[in-house]
Order: structure tokens, then sequence, then C-alpha cells
């Protein structure tokens, strides 16, 4: 088969999902669909990877749609937590319906979401054409904006109508920014198609107007970085995602801010290249530095377990900003690790709680003890969740908030280094004070014994497993995903 | 050249019905006012097409004329209609300082589009500051007022600024992209107001100021 044609499928295969799942509303039509389509996403991924290990990047519709290295971490990211999380919500909706929270014909309604949210999510990272980008991330709103407004309780109409408002407002200045460097570069062209595919933007960024590039970093930066969580335009993320269910809020915290994130480094890449780092990393080190501080404090007094895991996304997505504000190979390096290391340890998190949130009833921290002996399985997953967020070794974000600080050290950055670890030094103790008041403790009696059943473990497990072996170190093939990422946006 | 003053005094008209969308305090008023908006803008797309012969205008006009001057005052109505909401909250500053807010706003766009000097679209400088006032003044509209159809009537606004932008500066775009972009916003408004209309359900009014479940 060829390369082009499973850009395609992958695809194609949520969209038919979506659309069979929004008519057809039977239970076990819908489950069978959700497995098979998402196991579909992911198993298309690996082989698009081992294309683009194997010959580079692969493009199709005229370069229109492009997995380069830089999309390839992405899309591996949508497509395994896809599965993994679409695996998770079978269980975590039946018991929802069973409780009477989600009727039989919310489910078309959720799993129909669900494949039209991932659809819109690998067309954010697989467009190569800057104004399709935009038309996708934009789509990944208004696809999940229902799956955040999902219980109809009053407080998840709060949440959605902050989310969509918000989130559609900030990206309204991307479109600004991107109209911007389509006009530049079009002028210089005069071909609309050099003007729109990034790759060929990219080539003639050199001779473009450092001005109009400027400014149109700074719209670009305040749309995609509404989107991706960044201090200020953070406001909706913790009503946002603490409200969805919990798999779609696994979804919204460990991949929909990392889409929102490409896009701000498409665009770092693309300024950097045209007029010097300086500019973009200046400001991304400010936003992401801010991002840290501030929620680290919203982590420590917390008392909501979900809003502190969405004020955690915040802080994760800060270091990734701050990664990329230091710059060079090994800052980008350092940045994109972080990226992939806060996917796998978030889906785990919201993922637990949401195990948590059926076994107790509650998300308030106060009320949850002794997670460990009501469902022990739960329980260590959350002790080695809380643990990695907390920048502990031998977990995944232990590496990437390592490396970051490193990185910032050797690069002269002393005093922003000191506050980072002082803020990371505040989550940390946060993380261990989450575990010793719910995880440790003796629970109440009315809580009835015994673990979840095993599809909401297993899911998690692998997880928990990925996530061990991302904190031993980082994998060969996903190294050279890395390396080839970092010399994508340095321009090489 | 006759295109570069009729552009121009119609950006100036459509600053005038953003403000009147703005201050507004009836609802199905302010709808209308985004309706007759909408038009202005298609006629500004209509000029550039004739004088400056950009054809892909002529569509971008007949899609603007059926999303922005029918389908989407037609939602609102609906919203309006079926919740029985008639006139939007004490908005949260005072009209003069609105309006003097707006002044401002309009102000800085004016500013920020100074440095284009380099673009061809120079001679539409003053059509590129309205958009970017547009930009601001939905802005203004969304965090200034309390009632969320006047928020999601902010991000209209917004949305015609932007799109005021494209007309001007990128109306050869390939027209997937223009339909993409007139889809998200269709479908944005669309789910904007259902969403309204479940927050009236629930909490008996359209007030966004009241929505302060969700804190800290």
């Amino acid at each position: 088969m060829s390369r082009e044609v499973l850009l395609l499928i992958i695809l194609a295969i949520p969209l038919v999902a979506a659309a069979a799942s929004f008519t057809l509303r039977l239970r076990r039509f819908l489950e069978f669909i959700q497995v098979a389509a998402n196991a579909g996403v992911l198993l298309v991924t690996f082989f698009l990877i081992k294309e683009v290990l194997a010959g580079g990047a692969v493009s199709a519709l005229g370069g229109n749609l492009k997995l380069d290295e830089l999309s390839s971490i992405l899309t591996l990211i949508i497509g395994g937590l896809g599965f993994l999380l679409g695996v998770y919500s079978i269980p975590y909706l039946a018991y929802e319906t069973r409780r009477g929270e989600v009727t039989p014909r919310d489910l078309g309604l959720y799993y129909g979401l669900y494949h039209l949210f991932i659809l819109t999510m690998l067309l954010t990272v697989l467009s190569n054409n800057i104004l399709i980008m935009w038309v996708a991330l934009e789509a990944t709103t208004l696809a999940s904006a229902f799956l955040v407004g999902f219980y109809r309780h009053r407080s998840s109409l709060e949440g959605a109508w902050k989310y969509v408002l918000i989130c559609s407002a900030g990206i309204a200045f991307a479109l600004f920014g991107t109209i911007l460097v389509f006009a530049n570069a079009f002028q210089l062209t005069g071909q609309v198609e050099k003007a729109t595919l990034w790759t060929e933007v990219l080539k003639i960024a050199a001779a473009m107007d450092p001005v109009i590039l400027k400014m149109a970093f700074v719209f670009v930066l305040i749309g995609f970085g509404t989107k991706a969580g960044l201090v200020p335009m953070h406001t909706w993320l913790p009503d946002a995602h603490s409200e969805a269910p919990s798999p779609a809020s696994a979804l919204l915290s460990g991949v929909l801010l990392n889409c929102g994130l490409l896009l701000v480094t498409r665009y770092y890449a693309l300024i950097g290249q045209a007029i010097g780092f300086t500019f973009p990393r200046t400001l991304l080190l400010a936003l992401g530095l801010a991002s840290v501080v501030i929620a680290a404090f919203f982590i420590l007094v917390q008392k909501d377990m979900k809003r502190m895991l969405a004020y955690s996304s915040i802080e994760n997505m800060g270091i990734i900003a701050f990664g990329l504000g230091i710059g060079g190979p090994a800052g980008i390096m350092a940045a994109l690790t972080q990226m992939v290391n806060h996917s796998v340890t978030k889906a785990l998190m919201f993922g637990a709680a949401g195990n948590v949130v059926q076994k107790f009833g509650t998300r308030d921290t106060e009320k949850i003890k002794g997670v460990l002996k009501i469902a022990p399985v739960t329980g260590l997953l959350l002790i080695a969740g809380a643990l990695s967020l907390g920048g502990s070794p031998p977990f995944a974000i232990f590496i990437s908030k390592f490396l970051t600080v490193t990185v910032a050290l050797k690069e002269g950055y002393l005093l922003l280094t000191v506050i980072l670890l002082a803020a990371l030094a505040v989550v940390f103790g946060a993380m261990l004070n989450f575990v010793v008041r719910t995880v440790f403790g003796v629970p109440g009696k009315e809580h009835e014994k015994g673990d979840l059943g095993l599809a909401m473990l297993v899911p998690l497990v692998i997880l928990f497993v990925i996530m061990l072996t991302l904190g031993i170190g980082i994998p060969e093939f996903l190294n050279q995903l890395l390396e080839r990422s970092a010399e994508i946006i340095l321009g090489g | 050249m006759t295109t570069l003053p009729i552009v121009n005094s119609l950006s100036v008209l459509l600053i005038l019905t953003s403000l009147s969308v703005v201050e507004s305090r009836r609802l199905k008023v302010s709808a209308y006012f985004y309706s007759a908006q909408s038009l202005v803008l298609i006629s500004i797309f209509l000029t550039l097409a004739i004088l400056s012969e950009a054809e892909q205008l002529y569509l971008w006009s007949v899609t603007a004329l059926v999303t922005k001057a029918f389908l989407v005052p037609f939602i609102l109505l609906r919203v309006i209609r079926t919740t029985g909401v008639i006139e939007e909250e004490p908005p949260l500053i005072r009209t003069t300082w609105s309006l003097l807010l707006a002044a401002v706003m309009v102000g800085i766009a004016f500013v920020l589009v100074q440095p284009f000097h380099l673009f061809a679209v120079l001679k539409y400088k003053t059509a590129l500051a309205v958009s970017l006032a547009h930009f601001l003044l939905g802005l203004h509209c969304m965090i200034t007022r309390r009632n969320a159809l006047k928020q999601l009537l902010g991000f209209c606004l917004m949305e015609n600024g932007s799109h005021l932008t494209l007309a001007i500066m990128a109306y050869n775009v390939p027209k997937l992209v223009e339909i993409g972009i007139l889809t998200d916003a269709v479908f944005g408004v669309l789910i904007m107001s259902l969403i309204a209309k479940k927050l009236h359900d629930a909490f008996g009014s359209m007030d966004a100021s009241q929505l302060k479940m969700l804190k800290g």
C-alpha cells in the first residue's frame, strides 16, 4: 500500500466511526465501533511511524497533509491514548448508565463525539496547510464542547460555556496571525500554494517582513496558547477539564493541549528561522514560567481532585513552553519529551481519578480516604502517577523535568531555573500531600471494598508500564523522532 | 480608483453597526444590528470583488449572505424566542465608559496597523484597522456584558472582523479553507447558542456573571 493512502485512511477511520455512532445507537454496536476504530487508528499510526522512521515525512493531497517527525510524536500520543482511553470509556460509561447519570441515548452522542474529537485532533497535527491547521484546532473545541457539558449539571454547563467562549475567542486571534503570515508569504511568492503550506512558507521565511512576523507570532501565541492553557489565557481550563467525564478529561488534558502547543511550535519554528529565535523564546520563557508558578500554588490548595489535575496540566504545559523558551536542540528535545511524558502520566491520573470518583462518589479530596484499602490497584496507580507528576524517579516526568532544568542551567538561566525549581518543589509537596491524604488513611465504612473491573484497570496498567518505561530512558525510536523534530524546528 | 473611498466609508459604517450591537439592551435589536452589519460586510466584499477584480469574493459574498445575514441571526432569534429573554442584564460598566472603552479600542486598532507599510494592502489600511477594531470591540462585548447571548454576539463581531481581514488580505485562499472557516463559524454559533439555551434552562437566566460555581 502506498504511503500516502495511509494518511487518508487514518482520517477516514474516525470519520466513518463518528457517522456510524451518531446514526446507529445500539450499545453493543457503539462499543464495538469504539474499540475497532481506535485500534484501527493506532495500527495505522504504527505503520505510518515505521514509514517515517525509514524514509522521512509522508505527505498526501498535494502536501496539504504531512506527517513529519514532529507530527509523528503527536500522532502517536493521539493514537495511543485515544485507544487506551477509548477502551477505558466503555466500562466507565456503562457504570454511569447503570447509575442513571447517563441515558442510553447519550451513549451514541458520547462515542460519536469521541471519534469526531480524535478526527479533529489528527487533522490539526497532520495538516501542513497553515489555514487548515487553524480550522482543525477550532473544530477540536466544537467537537469537545458537548463532552465537557456531557453531564448537563449546572457546573458542567458552566464549564462548557467558558470553554467554548474563551477558546473560540482566543483562537480568533490566531486566525489573524495566520492571515498575516499567509498575506506576507503570498506577496513574496505570488502563489497560493506556497503561501499556505507550512513547509513552503518555511523556505521563504528569511525573506519575510520581520515586523509582520513578530506581530503574527504574538497573535498566534495568544490564540493557540489559549487552547494550550498557558497563563494568563488559562482561566477556562480547570473548569472544562474537571467537568468532563474522566476519559474525556484525560483526552482534553493529555492530548488536546499538546495540539495547541504543536501549532505554537510550528510558528515558533517559522518566526525563529526568519528573524532569529530570541523573540519567540523570550515570550515562551515568560509565559511558561508564569504558568508553572501560578499553577503550582493552585495545585497546592486544590481540594477537588480533578481540578488539581487540571491545574497540573497548566503547570506541565508551562514546563514545555519553558523548554521551548530555552531553545536549541537540547531545550526543544526536553520540551517534546515532557510533552510525551506528561500525556501518558495525565491520562493515567485522570483514569485513576475516574475510578476513585466511581468508588467514592466524590472528587473532594477531604472526603476521599484510604483508596489503597478500598481499591488497591487504583491506589497504587495513583501513587505512581502522583509521583510522576511531582517529578520523582523512576517515572516519566522526572526525566523531562530533569532535562529541562539541566539545559536551562547549562544555558545560563540561573535565576529563572531557581524560580522554576522552587515552583516544582511546591508541586512535589502538593503531590505527596495528595497521596498521603487520599491514598493512605482509613476509609469510611460506607465504601464497599474491591477494585474496579479489569476493563477499567488494564488500560491504566498499560499506561503505568509505558510511564515506567519512559522513566527509565527514552526509547531509541522516540529519540530518533525527537532529534529530527528539533532539526525541523531549528531549520537544518 | 473608486474602490478605496467606498471600502473605507463602508468600514466606518461597520464600526457604527458594531457599536449598536454592543450597546443595544434589547437582544432582538442586537441580533438585527448584527444582521445589518453582515450586509455591510457583504457590500465590502462585493465592492472589492467588482472593483479589484477579485472574483473569489463573489463566492464569499454569497456564503456570507446565507450564513451571516440570515442563518446566524436566525439561530440567535430562535434562542431569544424560546427562552423569552427580551433584555440583557445591566452590563458591568456604564454606557459612557463602555463607549469610551470602545473608542480606545478603535484607536488601538489604528495604531496597530501602522507597521503594515510593506503590504500591497496599504491602500486598505482603514479597512484593516476596522477589522482589528472589530476584534477588540467583540472582546469588549464579551468581557463587559453579562448576558450569554451578548457574549456570543461579541464572538460574532470578532468573527466578522477576521473575515474582513481575510477578504482584504487573503481573499485568494483555497475554497476548501473558506468552507472550513465558515463551517467552524456556523457550528460555533450553533453550539454556543445551544449551551446558552441550556444555561437558561438550568439557571433561570442567561446571566453569565452568575456562573461562579467553579472557582479556585
